[in-house]
């Protein structure tokens, strides 16, 4: 896309000028995706939980609501940050932290067609999973710097989940990447032009679903952030400008998961007869809104169970999944 | 403080999971609870006090708020009180209006509970399905008294007002679709959801005998195994001739809890149809003084209402006013086991087992 976009460029502005141009174009567009998608899924989703619990969610700001989340980040700019006795260096640096490693998921991944990235490099599906599982320490880091019980707990609990399950994460990520023979998302869609891999693996798709919900902390395991028992968890102290960094990678975390589900296990872009385009993005949307009902249909669990569940289940049935399928290689 | 390793964490009395203003205070090991405290006392209001103060008629929105998730019941309980210590009788179609009342504030207390249990396992969408079959039932009280929260209904000698013209027509198709939601929706959200049922299942057990030592009644009890239900036991109001069942589950762990009030909502829609087809015709009250003088006298009265057997003991001296009135709160006795049972369990736990205790400040601490 780079060489693309300087090629254009290149046309209206002279030797120096145009790469300069273009480095900027190319900052500003994932800058530009960072900033909207949270606010389109954040109202699909809201509305979509809204319709599920027979209210209309959002109505009032632009036409059905499609505005509100816009209002409310302007409100949440607007807003006066009161903290007592936080670390103030660590509590700053977390939500920075997270925000960047966001952005930089939409840098790497690519965007729904052959060549659509704003950045190519040969391991960007390996670069993806540590991005969006770069956080128990973070978590930990502000559970700690907001020097509040509640807090604390949120964030030792965000820490043993994510590290429970982000074993399990990248141990299914491996399965697909060596059955593929790359770690390179084009590639690995690439290699399902005939057979989508969840046919080939249909519990390692499961299994990924399932440990990629553990890791960016959606509900029904939300638990580092359990609204009814901890309040708000790791994010209790946090407000304004802050929180709403974290917001906003949640939903870039959510959208990356289902755009990685589609990658991985549904073929990506391949299919007949319409674009690869339109084929991505529809399995994109499906994919998302399977993976956005779960929060408004289960509970939560409860932190033994899961990381029980992580170490009993989980860890032992992916790593026998990736024997069964080195040795189908092998053979 | 001696030395310790662990946390105590203070839950209360302002957090959204207490159910009003409870407070617990916990002695944290981890995530696990060594050691938890119950403070109540935060919506003291000194109704007992005040009802010295109050002539018998007009004590009755006080006992509104009392335990304000089901008014009307207490509005009945401090009725059946000053009618039975002055001898008053109601008129049949009194009894039956007061009935169909109290068993559609039975629903709806329920409906609370489910909804509210919902919300503190995690699952916002059961209290919003569980507050949206409310608001219908709201919405025939307050077609039937002017009120919601606190209908201000029942009065000495019967009720304030007659039914509605067309009562019958239009509760008639609510029940009917709150028996459907229990049996399809609640179903599929909370019976067959297996992360519900893990949640649940064996937390915050209290077993057959801690329920007789400690005075738990009500769906708590019924939980547990033990059959009796003021309704069927000591029959008052016209339970005597409905047809109606007592349910009851073995395990006393909060999934059972959840499960009676599941089935206890159903019996209540039996009940409410056969008194619709039942209810006699005739005065809705008889008139009684608004300024009453009862006898020197002790009066008991306990009914079961939604959250248990709650009972009024009321002293009399001959004046226009109580000389004392004792209320006995059933969750009062619910909320004392948190000690014994959350000691060992996870933090999470502990809004679960409360929330299934289905405590109501407001009754508590009176």
């Amino acid at each position: 896309m780079f060489s693309y976009v300087y090629g254009v460029l290149s046309r209206f502005f002279s030797a120096p000028a145009d790469l300069i141009v273009t480095l900027i174009v190319m900052l500003l567009v994932p800058l530009t995706l960072v900033a909207i998608i949270p606010v389109i899924i954040g109202w699909v989703d809201r509305k979509y939980g809204a319709r599920i619990q027979s209210r209309w969610g959002p109505t009032y700001v632009g036409p059905f609501g499609i505005l509100q989340n816009v209002a409310d980040v302007i409100k949440l700019i607007g807003k006066r940050v009161i903290t007592t006795n936080v670390d103030r260096l660590s509590y700053s640096f977390v939500p920075i932290a997270l925000t960047a490693a966001s952005f930089l998921i939409v840098v790497l991944i690519p965007w729904g067609a052959p060549g659509l990235y704003i950045l190519d490099i040969p391991y960007n599906l390996l670069f993806i999973y540590v991005l969006m599982a770069v956080s128990p320490l973070l978590i930990l880091l502000a559970g700690w710097s907001e020097n509040n019980k509640y807090s604390i707990i949120g964030g030792f609990r965000g820490a043993t989940q994510i590290a429970t399950y982000e074993l399990t994460l990248i141990i299914t990520i491996l399965s697909v990447a060596m059955l593929s023979g790359s770690y390179n998302i084009s590639d690995i869609v690439a290699s399902q032009k005939h057979l989508w891999y969840v046919v080939y693996l249909p519990i390692t798709f499961l299994m990924f679903v399932v440990a990629g919900y553990a890791v960016i902390e959606r509900d029904p395991f939300d638990i580092p952030e359990a609204t009814q028992e901890l309040l708000a968890g790791w994010k209790i102290e946090y407000s304004g400008l802050r929180y709403g960094m974290f917001l906003l990678s949640d939903y870039i975390k959510m959208f990356a998961l289902s755009m990685l589900t589609v990658y991985l296990f549904f073929g990506g872009w391949n299919g007949p007869l319409l674009p690869a385009f339109a084929w991505f993005w529809i399995k994109t949307i499906i994919a998302m809104m399977i993976l956005l009902t779960p929060r408004w249909v289960y509970p939560r669990l409860r932190i033994d169970q899961l990381v029980k569940f992580g170490w009993n289940w989980m860890l032992p049935l992916s790593i026998l999944n990736l024997l069964v399928v080195g040795a189908v290689l092998l053979v | 403080m001696e030395n310790r390793k662990g946390v105590i964490l203070n839950i209360g009395p302002v957090h959204p999971a207490t159910h009003g203003v409870l407070r617990l205070i916990a002695d944290l090991e981890g995530d696990t609870i060594e050691n938890i405290k119950v403070d109540i006392g935060f919506l003291h209001r000194g109704k007992e006090k005040l009802a010295e103060m109050r002539y018998f008629s007009n004590y009755y929105p006080i006992v509104d708020k009392l335990d304000y998730v089901s008014a009307l019941q207490m509005e009945i309980l401090f009725g059946s009180v000053v009618e039975k210590a002055a001898g008053i009788t109601l008129p049949p179609r009194a009894v039956y209006i007061r009935m169909i009342m109290a068993e559609i504030q039975r629903i709806m207390s329920h409906l609370v509970f489910i909804g509210s249990f919902g919300m503190d396992v995690g699952n916002y969408t059961g209290f919003i399905w569980a507050f949206r079959e409310r608001e219908e039932l709201m919405t025939i009280v307050e077609s039937v008294s002017g009120g919601r929260l606190a209908p201000m209904y029942i009065c000495n000698g019967g009720t304030f007002y007659d039914l509605p013209e067309n009562f019958n027509q239009a509760l008639t198709p609510v029940l009917d679709d709150i028996e459907k939601k229990i049996n399809k929706d609640y179903r599929a959200l909370f019976n067959d959801n297996n992360i519900f049922v893990m949640r649940t299942k064996g937390v915050g057990v209290i077993n057959k005998s801690t329920v007789i030592e400690n005075g738990i009644t009500g769906p708590n009890m019924r939980a547990a195994g033990i059959k009796r239900d003021l309704r069927r036991d000591e029959p008052y109001l016209a339970y005597e001739s409905m047809d109606f069942e007592i349910p009851t589950e073995e395990s006393g762990d909060s999934y059972s809890r959840f499960i009676i009030r599941i089935k206890e909502i159903i019996e209540s829609i039996k009940i409410i149809r056969q008194a619709l087809k039942n209810i006699p015709t005739g005065p809705y009250k008889t008139s009684v003084p608004w300024l009453l003088k009862i006898p020197e006298k002790q009066t008991f009265v306990r009914q079961e209402v939604s959250k248990g057997e709650m009972a009024m003991y009321m002293v009399t001296n001959g004046g226009l006013t109580p000389y004392r009135l004792k209320i006995r709160s059933p969750t009062f006795f619910s909320l004392k086991m948190l000690e014994k049972i959350l000691k060992g369990s996870k933090i999470a736990d502990i809004v679960a087992v409360v929330a299934s205790l289905d405590p109501v400040m407001g009754e508590v601490d009176r």
